[in-house]
């Protein structure tokens, strides 16, 4: 014996006095919550002699060291051996904090998992009683029977039931917001939303509705200073109306694009532009600034107040939402309340307001005039141009459509569009007029292709079916690209 | 020591957080499957514990938002008492579990119920909930998200926090 108690932190070396003769040293890895150690102990130890070591190395009382391994606790008269600890294996040490309270039964409010709009703060003792009745049947140690865990304690009353997506957070307005965002980014998940019931039997309560539309501040803000909106809000048949539009998603789309054209429409008339963009500055403004504030309350109040008045505006307010850009960095990923016209605003980073037309929320400011020197833009062409994969995943995505539509329209990016000054605008351009284009009725593939089969074939690509297919996967992309190729190329000396 | 030789049972319970969009949406967007956005809790005691942008939480089994456990695994059995197991979860609370290091793609929830699967039973739990944040950013769609989710702090509600303080009353 003739090291004696050497602490030596690399080797052990109190394992050689002891009982235990055969010398084989394993490293174990013994795991806190806080940190973890690497221990040489002889493979032969028992559970006591390790825990020696790991009192040393965590300067812990021995008592207070409680060793897990593979679910069980380590008994100080068993062996390493015993368990099956080996080299390299991990075990878990819970240090035991000196006292224990007992019975840390306080009052305890735990938040109610119910729906519903209001955040009220249920009391339920619903913690309590299963955490004490726990003792009972797990037949836990007597000792512990007293003790409810006192941690289950309270405090998270805030956010009650408010129906979500399970994607929430402490703080209400943060859920809220991060719920919109998600809804908004996501046409499908929006429609999906509105196919679950208790949506739809809220949507069709037009009096909860108002309500929640009223509640907002920012709404009762808008409302003052826009009585027609409150006019709106108090004519059931209209509510009805929006609700109803609102319901189905699909019609909505649609009868705002019917609108966005008949205002487009509109622009062509001389001085209609002007009156639009008075009408835009009037109405629109407040209107996002509304969305914006409250962006996290009501998803469908800004849709409810969109359709309201002479019915034109805010389809076409809604078709001129920003739009994030959904390819920049996303803190450049912007909504602003900028004019639609060509004044260029610099994108400011807010959270981008809701709409079921414009999903991505694209920024109309980057769509101005810088839209094609935005580092935004630039970085989606940089993308593209290494990643086709990626162009095709975009574009095939259902409301990229309706996106570009909304591009297409917007009398900036026309503008903008038209000017052929820069290489990679061709691209743009194609890309916006298929888009815009429109796709109301698909006829089968082969008569809408005809055409391009036809001038594939030309082309000498005779093989019809593997054309066929290829255009089909392509989709309208193609169908529109072959539309601009195929002008292109009658006007160019082939 | 005053040991007893009954055990607990531990279960592991999946949630999707998509409601099952992602097994239709991931194809188009990401260009890979991911049948869901695996959120797991630790079910044990009788209590569901998991971890989320407010920390450690418990909640009665299924009583988060969420509501009933897409799939619920069977962990095995442990011996922890649910003292210790409360010491243990403190303890992590305090130190890499508290609610700021929340992290969602490196140290979620998944990560915390990998964790304490292990500490109670000595089993890892399923492998392709693990794998699901390096899954999403290996898509390029993903990497190009990633800015947006980091900021995302999954919590579903319904919980009660755990903090060390109830534990020393």
């Amino acid at each position: 014996m003739a090291e004696n108690s050497g602490t030596d932190p690399a080797v052990e070396t109190n394992t050689e006095e002891n009982a235990a003769a055969s010398a084989t040293i394993i490293k174990v890895t013994v795991k806190t919550p806080k940190d973890k150690e690497e221990i040489a102990i002889a493979e032969d130890s028992s559970v006591a002699q390790f825990k020696e070591e790991i009192s040393k190395r965590f300067k812990a009382n021995q008592d207070q060291l409680v060793l897990i391994f593979a679910g069980k606790i380590l008994k100080d008269g068993d062996t390493l051996g015993q368990h099956g600890i080996k080299d390299g294996l991990t075990v878990h040490l819970v240090i035991k904090t000196a006292q224990k309270t007992s019975g840390g039964g306080s009052s305890q409010t735990s938040a109610s998992s119910g729906p519903g709009p209001s955040q009220g703060n249920t009391d339920g003792s619903a913690n309590s009683s299963p955490a004490g009745n726990l003792g009972t049947p797990q037949g836990s140690a007597p000792s512990l029977t007293p003790t409810q865990p006192p941690n289950m304690l309270a405090g998270f009353g805030d956010l009650s039931g408010l129906a979500n997506l399970g994607m929430g957070s402490a703080n209400f307005m943060e859920l809220q917001q991060q719920m919109q965002r998600q809804l908004m980014s996501n046409p499908e998940m929006l429609s999906q939303i509105m196919e679950n019931p208790l949506v739809q039997s809220m949507m069709s309560n037009p009096d909860l509705m108002r309500q929640m539309i009223v509640a907002n501040p920012q709404m009762q803000q808008l409302m003052e200073r826009n009585p027609e909106i409150s006019h709106m809000l108090n004519n059931p048949e209209l509510m009805r109306q929006t609700m109803e539009l609102a319901r189905n998603p699909a019609m909505m789309q649609e009868m705002m694009r019917n609108q966005d054209r008949a205002l487009s429409n509109l622009e062509s008339i001389p001085g209609g532009y002007n009156a639009l963009r008075r009408m835009y500055t009037d109405i629109q403004e407040p209107m996002f600034s509304a969305a914006r504030e409250q962006f996290g309350n009501n998803p469908f109040s800004a849709l409810g107040g969109n359709t309201d008045n002479s019915g034109a505006q805010p389809s076409r307010i809604e078709n001129r939402e920003p739009l994030p850009n959904p390819w920049g960095p996303p803190d450049t990923a912007a909504a602003t309340t900028t004019s639609g016209t060509a004044t260029t605003t610099s994108s400011t980073t807010s959270s981008t307001t809701p709409s079921v037309s414009n999903p991505l929320g694209i920024s109309s400011s980057s769509l101005g005039n810088g839209m094609f020197n935005s580092p935004g833009m630039q970085s989606l062409m940089q993308q593209i141009s290494e990643n086709p994969q990626l162009m095709q995943n975009m574009l095939s995505a259902p409301y990229m459509r309706t996106m570009m539509q909304s591009l297409a329209q917007n009398p900036d990016i026309a503008s903008q569009v038209a000017r052929p000054s820069f290489p990679k605008q061709q691209l743009m351009q194609q890309m916006l007029q298929m888009f815009a284009g429109g796709n109301a009725s698909t006829p089968t593939p082969e008569v809408r292709f005809q055409q391009q089969l036809e001038q594939l074939s030309a082309m000498g690509f005779i093989n019809r079916e593997a054309n066929l297919q290829a255009l089909i996967a392509t989709g309208s992309f193609g169908d529109e690209i072959w539309k601009s190729y195929s002008a292109i190329s009658s006007r160019l000396p082939l | 020591m005053d040991q007893h030789d009954s055990t607990f049972g531990v279960q592991l319970f999946i949630y999707d957080l998509s409601r099952g969009m992602a097994r239709q949406l991931s194809p188009i967007m990401l260009g890979k499957q991911l049948d869901g956005i695996w959120h797991t809790s630790v079910v044990v005691y009788g209590e569901e514990f998991f971890y989320g942008g407010a920390g450690i939480s418990s909640c009665p089994p299924g009583g988060t938002m969420l509501g009933p456990p897409d799939t619920v695994v069977e962990l095995g059995n442990t011996e922890v008492t649910e003292e210790i197991f409360m010491d243990y979860l403190s303890s992590l609370g305090e130190t890499t579990c508290s609610g700021d290091k929340y992290r969602l793609f490196e140290h979620n929830c998944n990560t915390f119920t990998n964790e304490v699967a292990q500490f109670l039973t000595g089993n890892k739990i399923p492998s392709y909930i693990t794998d699901l944040p390096s899954e999403v950013l290996s898509t390029p769609f993903g990497q190009v998200l990633r800015p947006i989710l980091d900021s995302i702090h999954i919590a579903p509600p319904g919980g009660n926090v755990i903090s060390s303080q109830n534990n020393h009353g």
